[in-house]
């Protein structure tokens, strides 16, 4: 039945769904678990690499992590081609408010110009949706951190703490019970490698197949950027002594 | 009168040993009326490149806006940072792209490339670049600085002595123009430090 309604973006079915927006929904389980924690002190972003071989040459360039200003970067899930596309779009955007009117673009702005791309294409044109979906971390003087996910509906909210890709439900179900809005951004690292971990399917957690980056104050009051390096992941894992999964 | 001259103010670049130095005056005027005299000409883009821009000032603030877009967007696509001579590039070419309805100023470039080499270039402002070993400049009081420039510079400056060739080279230059002056700032680069100095001048 849904056959003759799922080939365009451009119809609803009988039932008011969009087949093609939950199909490329669907394309994000096949992409690696990321998972965002806002801290007080900052936010931390931990995604799950897909691609791992020891011949990839990866320098410079990374799966998950994507900057897009000063004071934004972003942790992706789906189609990594599309995800490009769409971080490219992200970056030019947020440098013309800046251009035009001389401060860096609130979060929800940059949130909500993504999202409404992503929609045009659930809508318009006869083209299909874009396969990815965002967590965004930025800092603005508005509503200082902040969090938001976005799906290839184009559909967005703001989050203390959620999960984007294949171990979501796990993530969010094990964040909703031990994430804590005073937890420190240290220890929003543990508990993003935690989540992280038990949502994946593997029983060993390798360092190498694992993305962390923070945006926080640093002592000179300024926003930074870290993206960890594979020694601090290591350590990271070190301390955390987790039990693999039986 | 030219659309290149309304505002007034010129910009001065030179190459030393393993330093650069930038430095322009301070005046903002409306023709023969000076309006502001803390109106620098030089913009720093990132930590190896400067660029001068005289001429209007409209376009100055503008075009500059322009290039930091051009180079956050270089740096967050590349995970680079843009080097001045890839800058001298882009900026000839985004003034070409304005061929028969351009931007009224004339940029004067200068930074050290990633292996420290001194880079200075200026262009026209339809983007005909010109690369030179020595010096550079632009402005109101060209002609005056070219002579001083001439005269003063020798090759293999220290940044100290680099400070004080081109800053006799411009107080000099511009004290012969009407419509530059009131003061000047000096930006000396070198690999480790970045220093800024305001010059005392006539204020007239």
């Amino acid at each position: 039945m849904a056959r003759r309604y799922d080939t365009r973006t451009t119809i609803f079915s009988p039932q008011g769904r969009l087949y093609q927006v939950e199909y490329a929904i669907k394309a994000i389980q096949n992409a690696g678990t990321a998972v965002g924690i806002l801290t007080k002190e900052g936010i931390v972003l931990a995604a799950a690499k897909m691609v791992t071989s020891k011949l990839l040459e990866q320098k410079g360039t990374s799966e998950k992590m994507y900057i897009i200003d000063d004071h934004l970067c972003s942790a992706v899930a789906g189609i990594t081609a599309d995800a490009n596309i769409l971080v490219d779009y992200a970056r030019r955007n947020a440098l013309q408010y800046k251009f035009r009117y001389g401060e860096p673009i609130p979060v929800e702005s940059l949130i909500q110009n993504i999202c409404d791309l992503k929609q045009s294409y659930t809508q318009f044109g006869g083209l299909r949706p874009y396969g990815v979906s965002f967590l965004l971390a930025g800092f603005d003087k508005h509503y200082g951190f902040q969090l938001y996910k976005s799906d290839p509906s184009g559909n967005f909210g703001g989050w203390k703490a959620t999960s984007i890709g294949p171990g979501e439900q796990q993530a969010d179900s094990l964040l909703k019970n031990e994430y804590d809005e005073d937890i420190s951004l240290e220890n929003g690292l543990q508990l993003a490698l935690k989540v992280l971990s038990k949502s994946m399917d593997t029983t060993q957690i390798e360092a190498d197949k694992l993305e962390f980056s923070t945006i926080s104050l640093n002592d000179r009051e300024q926003l930074e950027y870290h993206l960890l390096t594979e020694n601090e992941i290591a350590d990271l894992v070190a301390s955390a002594d987790l039990e693999p999964e039986s | 009168m030219s659309i290149l001259e309304y505002n007034g103010g010129c910009v001065l670049a030179m190459a030393g040993k393993g330093c650069v130095a930038i430095a322009s005056d301070l005046r903002l005027g409306s023709q023969a009326q000076t309006i502001a005299f803390d109106k620098s000409k030089v913009f720093k883009l990132n930590d190896q490149c400067f660029i001068g821009l005289p001429g209007l000032l409209s376009d100055s603030q503008t075009f500059v806006d322009k290039l930091k877009f051009r180079t956050a967007l270089y740096k967050l696509k590349e995970g680079r940072e843009m080097q001045p001579s890839v800058l001298s590039h882009v900026t000839a070419n985004m003034l070409y792209q304005k061929r028969f309805g351009p931007y009224f100023i004339e940029p004067v470039i200068a930074g050290l490339d990633e292996n420290g080499d001194p880079f200075i270039s200026a262009m026209d402002l339809i983007g005909a670049p010109v690369f030179a070993k020595d010096f550079v400049l632009a402005g109101t009081s060209s002609e005056s600085l070219y002579g001083m420039s001439e005269s003063l510079w020798r090759e293999g400056l220290e940044p100290e002595d680099l400070f004080e060739v081109i800053s006799q080279a411009l107080l000099s230059a511009f004290d012969r123009d009407a419509v530059s002056g009131w003061g000047a700032v000096v930006h000396i680069i070198t690999q480790d430090e970045i220093i800024t100095r305001k010059l005392k001048a006539r204020q007239d």
